[in-house]
């Protein structure tokens, strides 16, 4: 699953261990997230979403089926 | 925004990874206890060597339970690196650990298996579980 994650932090000036503070998670799964090794779950998806001001949709983004 | 000293998940893993630490050594000292102290403190007294039995399982029912608290504090990554980790070390400590049962009793070795040989597998396959999955994700 792709994911803006890298931009909205980018756009927003904020390092991985500033995000990974809001989120209350590790800075290696920032890092997995931003690098799309591994899909958050549905509550990480929520707080992300909260915490950007943004639809899950436009933060996350499902790949296209064959 | 909070910088990463005021990251509450970072916090938890270092208190729960010391007292893991710690919980951990205190039931290995109970451990050693229980295998030397017949021998070297109390010459096999019985009443004394189910005491420090006794003791050994309420320090390795604590470990366990600050364990469990440590893998219950992780963030969803961390967990499932874990859960990697032990589903690898599960499968290779059962699989050897068969195998290893059966080695005299099929002759290919002329000494007992020894459990505690299934213990260190455990280990081993268990920080290559960690290794492997840690690569998985970075």
């Amino acid at each position: 699953m792709k994911n803006r994650f890298k931009v909205l932090r980018a756009e927003r000036d904020w390092t991985q261990a500033d995000l990974a503070a809001e989120l209350d998670v590790s800075r290696q799964t920032i890092i997995a997230i931003e690098k799309g090794k591994y899909d958050p779950s549905l509550s990480l998806a929520f707080k992300a979403a909260k915490l950007f001001d943004m639809q899950i949709e436009a933060i996350f983004q499902a790949p296209e089926s064959t | 925004m909070n910088d990463i000293e005021n990251n509450s998940i970072a916090k938890k893993s270092k208190q729960n990874t010391k007292s893991l630490a710690i919980w951990t050594g205190t039931w290995l000292v109970s451990l050693a206890l229980v295998a030397f102290g017949p021998l070297l403190l109390w010459d096999y007294h019985q009443a004394i060597s189910l005491c420090a039995i006794a003791l050994n399982v309420v320090m390795g029912y604590k470990m366990i339970m600050v364990n469990k608290q440590h893998l219950e504090d992780l963030d969803e990554l961390q967990q499932r690196i874990h859960l990697v980790a032990m589903a690898l070390s599960l499968g290779v400590s059962m699989v050897f650990g068969a195998v290893y049962g059966l080695l005299e009793s099929i002759r290919l070795v002329e000494f007992e298996p020894n459990p505690s040989g299934v213990l260190f597998v455990m280990g081993i396959s268990y920080a290559v579980g960690m290794v492997l999955a840690h690569r998985k994700y970075s």
